[in-house]
C-alpha cells in the first residue's frame, strides 16, 4: 500500500519528504493541503492527525508520523533503506541539526515571506547553524569526504539542503559558504532530486 | 577611492567550472563566475535589466544567464539573448560593467582601480584551506594577525597578502563590519596538519568577533 503524505507544496519540511521519496523511488500518494492562507492543516481531521498543528503528516498503513527526521527514516527505509549508512550515528548527528538547529531557517523563511513573527533573531540562528555546517564541510573537504556524513550521500543530506539552498529568501546570502555551495552543487546532481518553489531548477 | 592594487575576492578552488558565486569588496557586489573553457570573470553582480544578482545566475558554455528572464551575456559582458525577444539584435548598450582578474596562489585576484593596472601578484602555487568569514573590520583582523593570533606568531602584511609560517591569506575587506580570509599553505602540508589549521582559524574568527564585540 502506498503511504500517503499530506503535503503543502511550499513548506520546506513537506519538500523535504518529497525530495527523499523520489530520490528513493518511492511513489507517495499525495494529498494537498491549502496551509496559507487556507489553514487546511487546521480541521479537525487534520488536529486529529497531528496536533501539533504543522505538516509534513505521512500515514502508511496504521503508522502516523509526524516528526520529519522518523518521516525521511520511514521513506527511505521502505526503498531497501538506501541513503542511511552502516554505521548511521554521524548521519543522525546531522539530521538532528536539520529538524533541530536549523529549524531556525523555516522560522526566519516564514517570518520573512509570510510575516509570520519576527526575523531578526530566527536570521541570525539560522546564519550561526549554517556557519557551523560550512565549518564541517571544510573539514569533510580536507578529509575527502564530500557529504556531511562520509563519502556517500545520506539522508543528512538531502534534510540539510532545503535551509541552505532557500536562505536568500531570510536574507543570509551563499556568498561566505564557500564549502556548502560546493557541497549543495553535489547534492543537486543526485539522481531523482527534484525542486521546489524557490529553488532554481536549472535546465 | 579603490587602491590599484590586486584584491582577493575566493580561492579558486571555490569557483568551480561552470559555476557563480557572489562577493563584495567595501561593499561594491562583485559576481565570480568560471566558464566551461575554465576562464574566471569578476562582473559587477548586477544584471542590467531589472537588477537581479547575476551570481544567482547560471553559467552556459561561456555565457551567463540571469536568473530572472534569462537574459545571456557573453565573456566581454555583452548582452548577446533575451529569451523573451529571441530575433532581437541586442542592442550594444546592454552590458555588464567588468573588472580585470587573474588567477595566483591558488586565489582570485580582481582589479577595481582607475590607474594603470600592473601584473598579477606573483604567488607561488599553494593548498587552499578555506576563506574565513568575519564579522568584523579587515583592520581588526589585520591588527590581531600582526600582534600574533592563534593562526601562529606575527604576520607579515603586504598590501592584501599577510604571511605567517607555511601560511599566505588573501585579505579582503568584504563591507564596513565584514571581512574575509583567503587562507593558503605553501609546501605540502599534511591532512592533519589541515585540519589543525582550520581548528585554529575558527579561533582566529572567535578572538576577532569577540573583540569586535566589546568593542
Amino acid at each position: 500500500m502506498t503511504a500517503r503524505l499530506y503535503n503543502y507544496d511550499l513548506d520546506v519540511d513537506c519538500y523535504r519528504v518529497r525530495l527523499v521519496a523520489s530520490v528513493v523511488g518511492l511513489p507517495l500518494e499525495l494529498v494537498g493541503l491549502d496551509v496559507f492562507p487556507g489553514h487546511d492543516h487546521l480541521t479537525d481531521a487534520m488536529l486529529a492527525l497531528n496536533p501539533a498543528r504543522r505538516l509534513p503528516v505521512l500515514v502508511d498503513g496504521d503508522l502516523v508520523l509526524t516528526q520529519v527526521p522518523a518521516i525521511l527514516w520511514h521513506v527511505a527505509s521502505q526503498a531497501g533503506a538506501a541513503l542511511v549508512p552502516a554505521a548511521p550515528a554521524a548521519m543522525l548527528e546531522w539530521l538532528s541539526f536539520a529538524a533541530g538547529d536549523l529549524a531556525c531557517a523555516t522560522a526566519a523563511r516564514n517570518a520573512s515571506m509570510l510575516g509570520q513573527g519576527d526575523p531578526v533573531a530566527p536570521r541570525a540562528a539560522a546564519r550561526a547553524a549554517l556557519r557551523r555546517l560550512d565549518d564541517h564541510m571544510v573539514r569533510a573537504g580536507i578529509a575527502g569526504q564530500g557529504y556531511v556524513a562520509g563519502d556517500t550521500l545520506t539522508l543528512a543530506d538531502l534534510a540539510l539542503f532545503p535551509a541552505f539552498a532557500l536562505s536568500r529568501d531570510f536574507g543570509v546570502d551563499h556568498d561566505e559558504f564557500a564549502a556548502l555551495r560546493l557541497w549543495a552543487r553535489r547534492v543537486r546532481t543526485v539522481p531523482g532530486f527534484i525542486t521546489m518553489p524557490g529553488i532554481p531548477d536549472y535546465h | 577611492m579603490t587602491p590599484d592594487i590586486w584584491l582577493p575576492l575566493a580561492l579558486t578552488t571555490a569557483i568551480e567550472t561552470g559555476t557563480s558565486a557572489g562577493t563584495a569588496i567595501d561593499g561594491t557586489e562583485i559576481a565570480v563566475w568560471r566558464d566551461v573553457a575554465g576562464r574566471v570573470h569578476t562582473w559587477e553582480d548586477r544584471c542590467p535589466h531589472r537588477g537581479m544578482k547575476l551570481s544567482f545566475g547560471f553559467v552556459r558554455g561561456d555565457h551567463i544567464a540571469c536568473l530572472y528572464h534569462g537574459w545571456q551575456y557573453d565573456a566581454a559582458g555583452q548582452c548577446r539573448y533575451i529569451p523573451a525577444h529571441p530575433d532581437l539584435e541586442v542592442p550594444k548598450s546592454i552590458c555588464v560593467k567588468t573588472w580585470p582578474v587573474a588567477e595566483a596562489g591558488g586565489m582570485v585576484w580582481v582589479w577595481l582601480g582607475a590607474g594603470a593596472l600592473v601584473p598579477a601578484p606573483d604567488l607561488p602555487q599553494a593548498v587552499a584551506l578555506r576563506s574565513l568569514y568575519l564579522d568584523c573590520p579587515l583592520s581588526r583582523v589585520v591588527a590581531l594577525l600582526e600582534g600574533g593570533s592563534p593562526l601562529g606568531g606575527a604576520a607579515q602584511v603586504d598590501g592584501a597578502v599577510a604571511r605567517v609560517g607555511a601560511l599566505v591569506i588573501g585579505l579582503q575587506s568584504v563591507a564596513p563590519g565584514r571581512s574575509a580570509l583567503h587562507i593558503t599553505v605553501a609546501g605540502a602540508p599534511t591532512e592533519a596538519e589541515l585540519t589543525t589549521l582550520t581548528h585554529k582559524a575558527e579561533a582566529l574568527r572567535r578572538v576577532a568577533e569577540r573583540v569586535e564585540a566589546a568593542a
